[in-house]
């Protein structure tokens, strides 16, 4: 009786034996899939970050800060442009937009971060004296946004103002970098003068 | 009673009797080593129904008379030899043969390991963990358990994910073979800790070198074999549980093993692990979003017996690790006040939450085995395994994207080998394979985010060949060589600026497939012919000294990280970029082993060098500014490097006398035995690594580190056993000046140019470990009780990828229970 289990197991054993290059031949080949591989767009991808200024006083007096990296992580610098004139004594209406120009069409990210508000905002720094910047939006929680702004300038001036999108900062803060912590989505200077 | 027994008596005897004039058949034949078919004395012939044991002769042969006709058990046994039961049949005078197999460690019934430097009968450098030390790290890493070995450290990311590093090396260096299976589970990532649970594990062999060729001759670093628990031919059941709580971290873990055997070969095998922390806690703050989830479940079945079996074997891994929230950042400016801030710049309440960023990885893998022995020459063995590793990576995103896996990459294997040893002569033992690899990496596209690892199919096929010879009682040599061929064929897309920045466009244009928006398709593809040798000689003194020298070469070929990579970094905030042109890396190892044993002391001393060329690292290339900010760029290079140092291992045993409570043959005698008391052991690792090319150190190189420990035995009561150990790490002083400027608008508008300093090395730190441990019920059971750093010290760790963020965690109270059966 106990022979016959071995022998019966024998069997089966040489048989298992047997069938396992068979097993794995049928694994190896049968695995591959030849999918085309996709290109992979950075949806989040912040491209430009554009500055709009506009005279409160006179609606053809609009300056534009931009500045454009179209290859996001690639190796090539973000490009600046200055248009426009800032005056002396006068208050702006600011508004800033992040986009993501690398796709066609482009895609508005300033809206995930209005959505987003309360895990979102917009720094503005600036070495210009008698330039004042004030965020007159807020997120659903009441605090700070900076989407949305104004500019009240002084006397004549130069240096440079940086704008910092921070994601998830400490809300609400005393409006310093240091002070609000987060991560940095985008981080700007550009050289503001006054004339 | 006494009835009972006499009437008992009077039927034996009856049946004696009344079969005796009919039983003079006689069995006789020789009892022979399967092996080599040596004839085998003082072999012991128990015939069940006789009651009554034969001997062999010198020359194996036995002689069993007085026979009847009939069926008859018989069970052989031989010093060192596994009992052999044969049931026959006999109607006439018979002749049976019968072959048992006296090579104890290839069978495989015990596994007793004498000490950690059990490998007597190779030249290579090599350290066991041991199944009791396996059980104490239950809820810990495998790269935990690894680090406790001289010369293997961790290469840490915050305090889950553990990457072992042997001599220096780690990632794609060292290969990690899971029960015959080498385990691919993108090992190339910095991040990417083994998927393996370690409790699996029975015990674990570590060789510090390239010499294991069998598992592949890439391995410069070295091997570090897991190897599950032994079969044993006997109907029992075997296993473990252990429950293991911690505080810090306020969580635990439970895991069982159940392994049941069968006389007749079967055998089933279970372990099944679950694993559950909160957030980890340093000794100010809490290290918001550390914490972990981890199940394991492995499951095999299988049939064996020393000429033939099988066994199929499934395991199935998955984790769910939570990444310190503040080590993710978005630029360089974010990552200088991270490092100016001295803590984290998040600190949240404590959570058992995992929220990104985080990494979720998942490995099943399948295995079958065969093997048949031949007698007088040895074993062949074929194993087939298909591995299914998925690994996702989540950062913190914006929008629809909330939630969305950054990385999700689908990694499958499958493996071939055909394995062959001789082992039947007497002075030499050979050792050949060929084995085939096929790989398909599968990254998911739609995670919306640039692939950091491209679509790839790789092949890989090779084989070796390899012999032990022991010309006397007092040498070993072994040598052995190897060759594998890979290939890696590639899709990938590129952007279209980083292509021409990198000048692929004039080298490699042979690869561009097409373009699509500002990005280039490319189809690279590469072969990499790769040669692995090894040689080595061990000379025994006695018992207890040995001397072992080894040397061992192997080429590496670049990983798809290192040709491919391309793209942000968030947890360095660095841009890393692979290079298409690598060429494979050669290393020259030279290990030392000198090992002895002098009375209660026992120590190795393991020197080496190891001398790498075209040594493939990341080397800091310039700074790129992108609408995030400034970015350090970082490349793949080869340069040559050349790696030495030293191990050291000691231990020391205190004994004592104490009278024994047995033994005595009259009342008046005083007899002692000896006990243990107090037993010392000592660990010293120190390496020295350095670009040799541009003359400066080599980046990651572990600090000088040692750890001591002292046990002190059956204190107060027996069994009871209290432990105090030491790790003095010093700082590293010798170190690459990674650093560079940046500028960050301070908080009044002005750009100040910062130096990041990412190279310096954190200041030298001692930890103190106290644990006691009570065994009990015939030491089935036992309860640990510990408490790591003691002193609730803050430190940081230069081998840790988080040291930029958050000190290394501070105290910590285990309570762990172990039920052996």
């Amino acid at each position: 009786m106990k022979t016959m289990k071995t022998m019966k197991t024998m069997k089966t054993m040489k048989k298992s034996i047997l069938a396992l290059p068979l097993v794995a031949v049928f694994f190896m080949t049968s695995c591959t899939d030849d999918d085309p591989v996709t290109i992979i767009n950075e949806e989040e991808l912040i491209t430009t970050v554009e500055l709009e200024l506009t005279n409160s006083t006179d609606a053809t007096n609009v300056v534009l800060f931009k500045s454009v990296d179209i290859d996001g992580e690639g190796p090539d610098d973000p490009v600046i442009t200055i248009t426009g004139t800032v005056n002396t004594n006068s208050t702006y209406l600011g508004e800033v937009r992040f986009l993501n120009e690398s796709i066609a069409p482009s895609e508005d990210i300033t809206e995930e971060v209005i959505e987003e508000s309360n895990e979102h905002e917009v720094f503005y720094i600036t070495s210009v004296n008698e330039l004042t910047i004030t965020k007159t939006d807020v997120d659903n929680n009441g605090n700070p946004l900076g989407v949305v702004t104004s500019f009240q300038t002084g006397a004549v001036g130069t240096g440079t103002l940086t704008v910092v999108l921070r994601h998830e900062p400490t809300k609400p803060n005393d409006n310093t970098l240091s002070g609000a912590g987060g991560e940095t989505d985008a981080e700007v200077s550009f050289t503001f003068e006054v004339e | 009673m006494f009835t009972k027994q006499l009437v008992a008596i009077a039927v034996f005897l009856s049946f004696c009797f009344s079969n005796a004039q009919e039983c003079t058949l006689v069995l006789q034949g020789k009892v022979i080593d399967f092996h080599d078919s040596k004839p085998l004395e003082l072999a012991q012939i128990y015939v069940v129904q006789l009651q009554k044991t034969y001997i062999s002769n010198a020359d194996g042969s036995y002689k069993i008379s007085g026979l009847c006709p009939g069926t008859y058990d018989i069970n052989v046994s031989h010093y060192d030899c596994e009992t052999k039961k044969i049931t026959f049949e006999i109607g006439q005078n018979r002749t049976l043969n019968i072959s048992l197999e006296h090579h104890i460690s290839e069978l495989e019934t015990v596994n007793v390991l004498a000490d950690v430097h059990d490998n007597h009968a190779s030249t290579q450098s090599s350290t066991r963990i041991n199944a009791e030390k396996i059980q104490e790290y239950s809820g810990g890493s495998l790269g935990d358990a690894l680090a406790t070995v001289p010369g293997v450290s961790s290469l840490k990311t915050g305090n889950s994910v553990v990457k072992p590093v042997v001599h220096g090396l780690y990632g794609s260096r060292v290969a990690i073979v899971n029960d015959g299976l080498r385990q691919q589970d993108q090992e190339w990532g910095v991040e990417h800790a083994p998927n393996i649970d370690l409790n699996t594990a029975s015990n674990i062999q570590i060789i510090k070198g390239a010499s294991a060729l069998r598992y592949g001759g890439d391995a410069i670093g070295g091997t570090i074999l897991i190897e599950p628990a032994r079969v044993i031919s006997k109907d029992t059941l075997r296993g473990h549980a252990i429950l293991q709580g911690q505080t810090n971290g306020r969580g635990g873990s439970a895991t069982t093993t159940i392994n049941k055997y069968r006389a007749s070969g079967w055998y089933q095998q279970a372990t099944l692990t679950y694993k559950k922390l909160g957030d980890f806690e340093a000794p100010d703050y809490v290290l918001s979003n550390t914490g972990s989830e981890t199940a394991a479940v492995n499951l095999g079945v299988g049939f064996k017996t020393f000429e033939y079996g099988a066994s199929a074997k499934y395991s199935f891994y998955n984790s769910d690790i939570g990444i310190l929230r503040a080590s993710h950042i978005g630029n360089a400016g974010d990552l200088v006040r991270s490092i100016n801030s001295r803590q984290p710049l998040i600190i949240n309440e404590f959570t058992y939450d995992i929220d990104a960023p985080k990494q979720q990885v998942a490995h099943h893998g399948l295995q079958f085995n065969v093997f048949k022995r031949f007698a007088g020459l040895g074993k062949l063995s074929m194993d087939y395994s298909f591995q299914f590793n998925n690994r996702k990576e989540f950062d913190i995103r914006r929008g629809a994207n909330v939630g969305l896996a950054s990385l999700d990459i689908d990694l499958q294997t499958q493996n071939i080998s055909l394995y062959g040893i001789a082992d039947a002569f007497e002075n030499t033992t050979y050792e050949a394979g060929i084995d085939y690899m096929n790989q398909l990496n599968r990254p998911n596209a739609a995670t919306g985010v640039r692939r950091l690892i491209p679509d790839y199919d790789a092949n890989k096929i090779g084989a070796f060949a390899s012999l032990t010879h022991e010309p006397s009682e007092k040498w070993v040599l072994d040598a052995g060589m190897r060759y594998d061929r890979y290939d890696i064929n590639a899709t990938k897309f590129y952007l279209q600026s980083r292509w021409e920045d990198l000048g692929y466009e004039v080298q490699f244009a042979a690869f561009e497939i097409g373009e699509q928006g500002n990005q280039i398709l490319t189809n690279p593809a590469f072969q990499y012919d790769l040669f692995a040798f090894t040689a080595g000689a061990k000379y025994l003194w006695d018992r207890h000294y040995d001397l072992a020298l080894n040397l061992s070469s192997a080429n590496r070929a670049p990983n798809p990280s290192e040709l491919f990579s391309d793209g942000l970094h968030h947890a360095l905030a660095t841009i890393e970029l692979g290079r298409l042109d690598l060429k494979k890396e050669q290393s020259y190892k030279v290990n030392a082993t000198f090992h002895g044993n002098e009375g209660d002391l026992d120590f190795e001393i393991n020197p080496y060098m190891n001398f790498v060329t075209d040594f493939i690292q990341l080397i800091p290339t310039g700074i790129e500014t992108t609408i995030r900010g400034a970015f350090p760029v970082f490349q793949y290079e080869q340069i040559n490097a050349r790696l030495y140092g030293v191990d050291v291992h000691a231990s020391y045993d205190f004994w004592t006398k104490r009278p024994a409570k047995e033994m005595k043959t009259n009342p008046d005698e005083i007899v002692d035995e000896l006990t243990k008391l107090v037993s010392l052991e000592s660990n010293i690792s120190y390496i020295h690594g350095t670009d040799s090319s541009n003359g400066i150190p080599l980046i990651d190189m572990p600090p000088f580190q040692m750890e001591t420990q002292l046990i002190w035995y059956n204190a107060f009561v027996k069994r009871l056993d209290f432990r105090l150990a030491n790790q003095t790490v010093l700082q590293q002083n010798r170190f690459p000046n990674n650093n560079y400027d940046v500028s960050i608008p301070d908080d009044q508008g002005q750009l100040i140019t910062s130096t990041v300093d990412i190279s310096s090395t954190p200041a030298a730190y001692s930890l103190w470990n106290v644990g006691v441990s009570y065994a009990f019920a015939k030491a089935n059971t036992k309860i640990n009780l510990s408490t790591n750093n003691l002193f609730n010290t803050q430190y940081r760790n230069y081998l840790n990828r988080q040291r930029f963020y958050a000190n290394e965690v501070g105290r910590d109270i285990q309570l762990q229970i172990i039920y052996n059966f």
